[in-house]
């Protein structure tokens, strides 16, 4: 076997109190796929980041093409040695022609230092020919299809003379023959002897395409195998298995009559989409239970949310609350009918960060404080309230909500809800980015409103927090429901093989 | 389980709250204060010129057109947008008003009630264009400025004088020593400040300005409240170019131009962020009675007019530069 071209060793790096990486090692060879997997938050977008020169390692060291220890200190330098990322979001940009995008900064200079228009379109054609797409150089890049402009990306890849070249999720946005196709493009950069990283959700894909894969464990290395010689069972078990950080709930919970039912729902893809992420989905959600929504990233969940909670267009289904269809068009709608939905991002959506904690409070339910004369007083006794059953560390009510740690912003946001006393809950990653202790808390929470009769659906891409939570779970993948278990028989194992693989139906 | 954070003993909790309030009214009480120090200053440096009840009159009856668009102006910016088109649009109004009492004869009733319906509509047509064809604020009302002031100058050439009697004794009408205009405003400042700050309604528009997304997801409905407030602007903007109109007895075609600037530049001294989610109606009062006495001291103490512009802009810069670096070493 060859010298490796890349060799990671021991790499680890910290971010603030998190741990991101703790001893990964990666080597990958010229003209090999190297697939990388582990969960959502297992540590390959830092490892990534790494190589591509985004951030440096706090130790461990890299060697590259026979030289050893070396430092890869901005995306110049990545440049320079040979390392090409093809981004999951794109980097292009969408106004310019394709020419101009593969030789963004780099475009051939006559001898006046005026771009060589002709050089730039015949070198971006012969390009072009290699990734296999029929376009003339001069199109707007807008114009082009997601998978068409990913085939952009890998030329602009190999215009740099990429030695390797980083896919990260490249066919999660693609169809079928899109995919097809890019799997041979893959093919012939191996067989020019390119090295490649290839980073998927999809394990199939792996055992499809790949060589060797690395697997990732809460930033830890799990090892790494070649792929003819790993089962998929294998593959998923080092994944995930660690011992449940949360201790389950109790157990025996009586659930009341079905109060949100979901039929067939379908939904409109938003400007810039490439489908529609949800498919016929249909399902029931009962008084008092806490309905767990797993999956990975773009499995559909938040989308989902969105969808009943009036944020997202549909295109068909029905929504039934009580048994009685609801007229959902827009988040006034789904508030009215009792839905409440606390999202993923609660800054960008979901807190008014130079408010008040009372005026956060009031905002989804701003007419039981006074119409024509609102009363701020009322508001901020309602919110006092809260903020003593949920702890919420602050000064007073009216402390502005920006000034708050993570965690006691999270309760601000449910405080909000739960001042609507919502017949369903959904919460949307509900502990992303806060502490331990606050995370404790915020699982308590949830219990108890489901207990006391709301039906709470928890959105989490966190397994241990899915399994300690959850009295059914139902899993998603690519817009579809692919499995449903009962919280105490699930295992990380089996909800991972129903988010990454393709089930038999 | 209790949450591990900073420990809350060192500040008392009865204290802090007071603490905390005052942030979101220092610039309107900064603004007062420097404002009561100009008119004590310049009482002791000029007794005759400035302190005589003729200038402050003066200064009030010149204020009442920018005071009535920055009351306006205000709500727009607390629910994070603003309008170009005011100043056009007073223009327009005016013209239009007294084109109808003028030239085609209508009753002075019907004139205003037209002309403020035109207003209304114009108002409209900008909230529409902003909120559901989503063309951005600027962009949008630049455009609607040009289409306003255009027609100011199709339908009044450069002015429309000599109008009706029974329309300009409004205008020029005082009680107890203070002109209608400024008793216009001060009405109009009444009912807006009750709105803001008291119904439900036009308190939503702290939420929209704060965060549209999360109000949006609080239920909230963002497109409808920001056509409205359009409207209201736009409607508020052919009261000013009316009122001025009856005062002065003749509809100038240019009176609004630069307006909008002055308007926009009173609302952010008196305390309104160009991101949203702040501001109070006496904060614009404030701001545009300070920008009004800026000038008349800058005139009484000699000052030439080239300089007036280059003060003014450096005091808005710098007001705002202070409360960003406050703001800044509060977080």
């Amino acid at each position: 076997m060859s010298a490796p071209l890349l060799a990671m060793h021991d790499i680890r790096k910290r971010f603030g109190g998190v741990q991101a990486l703790n001893g990964v090692n990666l080597e990958v060879r010229s003209g090999e796929v190297h697939a990388l997997v582990g969960e959502n938050g297992a540590g390959k977008s830092t490892l990534m980041h790494i190589l591509a020169g985004v951030h440096q390692p706090d130790e461990g060291s890299i060697s590259w093409d026979g030289k050893q220890h070396v430092v890869i200190a901005n995306e110049h330098a990545a440049q320079r040695l040979g390392i090409a990322i093809v981004f999951q979001e794109r980097s292009l940009f969408s106004s310019l022609s394709v020419a101009e995008n593969i030789f963004a900064g780099r475009q051939p200079v006559s001898r006046w230092g005026a771009i060589d228009r002709r050089a730039l379109r015949a070198n971006s054609a012969a390009l072009l020919r290699r990734v296999g797409l029929a376009c003339d150089p001069g199109t707007p890049l807008s114009e082009l299809s997601s998978a068409q402009q990913q085939m952009v990306e890998i030329a602009k890849a190999l215009s740099l003379d990429a030695k390797l070249i980083i896919f990260d999720e490249p066919t999660a946005a693609l169809t079928e023959t899109e995919t097809t196709a890019l799997f041979s493009v893959i093919a012939q950069l191996k067989a020019a002897d390119v090295a490649i990283i290839y980073i998927s959700h999809r394990l199939e894909e792996i055992f499809k395409i790949g060589d060797c894969v690395t697997v990732l464990k809460d930033g830890t290395w799990q090892g790494t195998f070649a792929v003819a010689q790993i089962t998929t069972d294998d593959l998923i078990n080092r994944m995930v298995g660690r011992a449940l950080s949360f201790a389950r709930a109790d157990g025996g919970a009586r659930y009341g009559p079905v109060v949100l039912e979901v039929r067939n729902l379908t939904d409109l893809s938003l400007e810039g989409e490439v489908r529609t992420r949800l498919r016929g989905i249909s399902f029931q959600a009962r008084k008092g239970e806490v309905l767990a929504l797993a999956g990975l990233c773009g499995a559909g969940r938040t989308e989902l949310a969105l969808a009943i909670f009036g944020a997202r267009p549909r295109e068909s289904g029905e929504i039934l609350i009580d048994g009685q269809v609801v007229d959902i068009d827009s988040p006034a709608d789904a508030i009215a009918a009792g839905i409440a939905y606390l999202p993923e991002d609660r800054k960008d959506a979901g807190l008014f960060l130079d408010m008040t904690i009372a005026q956060n409070v009031a905002a989804a339910r701003l007419k039981d404080f006074g119409s024509w004369w609102f009363s701020d007083a009322r508001g901020e006794a309602a919110a006092e309230e809260f903020r003593k059953q949920l702890r919420v560390t602050s000064h007073g009510v009216k402390q502005a909500v920006q000034t708050l740690s993570g965690g006691n912003q999270q309760k601000v946001v449910l405080a909000k809800w739960l001042l609507i006393q919502p017949t369903v809950l959904i919460v949307d990653e509900p502990t992303r980015g806060i502490d331990v202790g606050a995370k404790a808390e915020v699982h308590a929470l949830l219990r108890q409103l489901a207990r006391k009769g709301t039906a709470v659906i928890v959105i989490s891409s966190e397994l241990p927090e899915v399994l300690a939570l959850a009295d059914r779970i139902l899993v998603m993948r690519e817009g579809r429901i692919t499995g449903e278990f009962k919280g105490e028989d699930a295992t990380e194992e089996a909800i991972m093989r129903y988010a990454s693989l393709h089930v038999p139906a | 389980m209790p949450e591990v954070a900073p420990a809350p003993a060192t500040l008392p909790v009865d204290t802090a709250p007071r603490k905390l309030r005052l942030p979101a009214f220092s610039r309107e009480i900064g603004l007062a204060a420097l404002t009561l120090l100009i008119i004590l200053l310049f009482s002791i440096l000029y007794p005759y010129t400035f302190k005589s009840a003729a200038n402050f009159n003066a200064i009030l009856r010149n204020l009442a057109f920018e005071g009535i668009l920055a009351i306006g102006m205000m709500l727009m910016l607390v629910g994070g947008v603003f309008d170009l088109s005011v100043g056009a649009m007073a223009s327009m109004i005016g013209v239009i008003t007294g084109w109808l009492m003028k030239n085609a004869g209508w009753p002075v009733p019907l004139a205003i009630v037209t002309g403020l319906l035109v207003a209304a509509a114009g108002g409209f047509l900008n909230g529409f264009i902003v909120a559901k064809v989503r063309v951005n604020a600027l962009i949008t009302t630049l455009g609607t400025m040009g289409v306003f002031q255009g027609v100011a100058l199709l339908i009044g050439g450069p002015g429309i004088t000599f109008l009706p009697e029974s329309f300009t004794r409004f205008g020029q009408a005082e009680v107890g020593g203070i002109q209608a205009p400024v008793l216009v405003m001060l009405a109009l400042a009444i009912i807006a400040q009750y709105c803001l700050a008291h119904t439900r309604f036009f308190r939503q528009y702290y939420y929209i300005g704060s965060n549209p997304k999360a109000a949006h997801l609080s239920g909230i409905s963002v497109e409808r409240l920001q056509m409205l407030s359009f409207t209201i602007m736009g409607t508020i903007a052919g009261l000013a170019g009316i009122v001025y109109a009856s005062r002065i007895a003749t509809a100038t075609s240019t009176v609004g131009v630069g307006a909008e600037l002055q308007a926009i530049t009173a609302v952010i001294l008196g305390g309104a962020s160009l991101t949203g989610g702040k501001g109070t109606i006496w904060g614009a009062l404030i701001g545009v009675f300070f920008m009004a006495l800026m000038k008349n001291v800058l005139i009484i103490s000699r000052v030439s007019s080239e300089w007036q512009g280059i003060i003014l802009g450096a005091v808005l810069v710098l007001a705002v530069a202070v409360d960003s670096i406050m703001n800044r070493k509060k977080a």
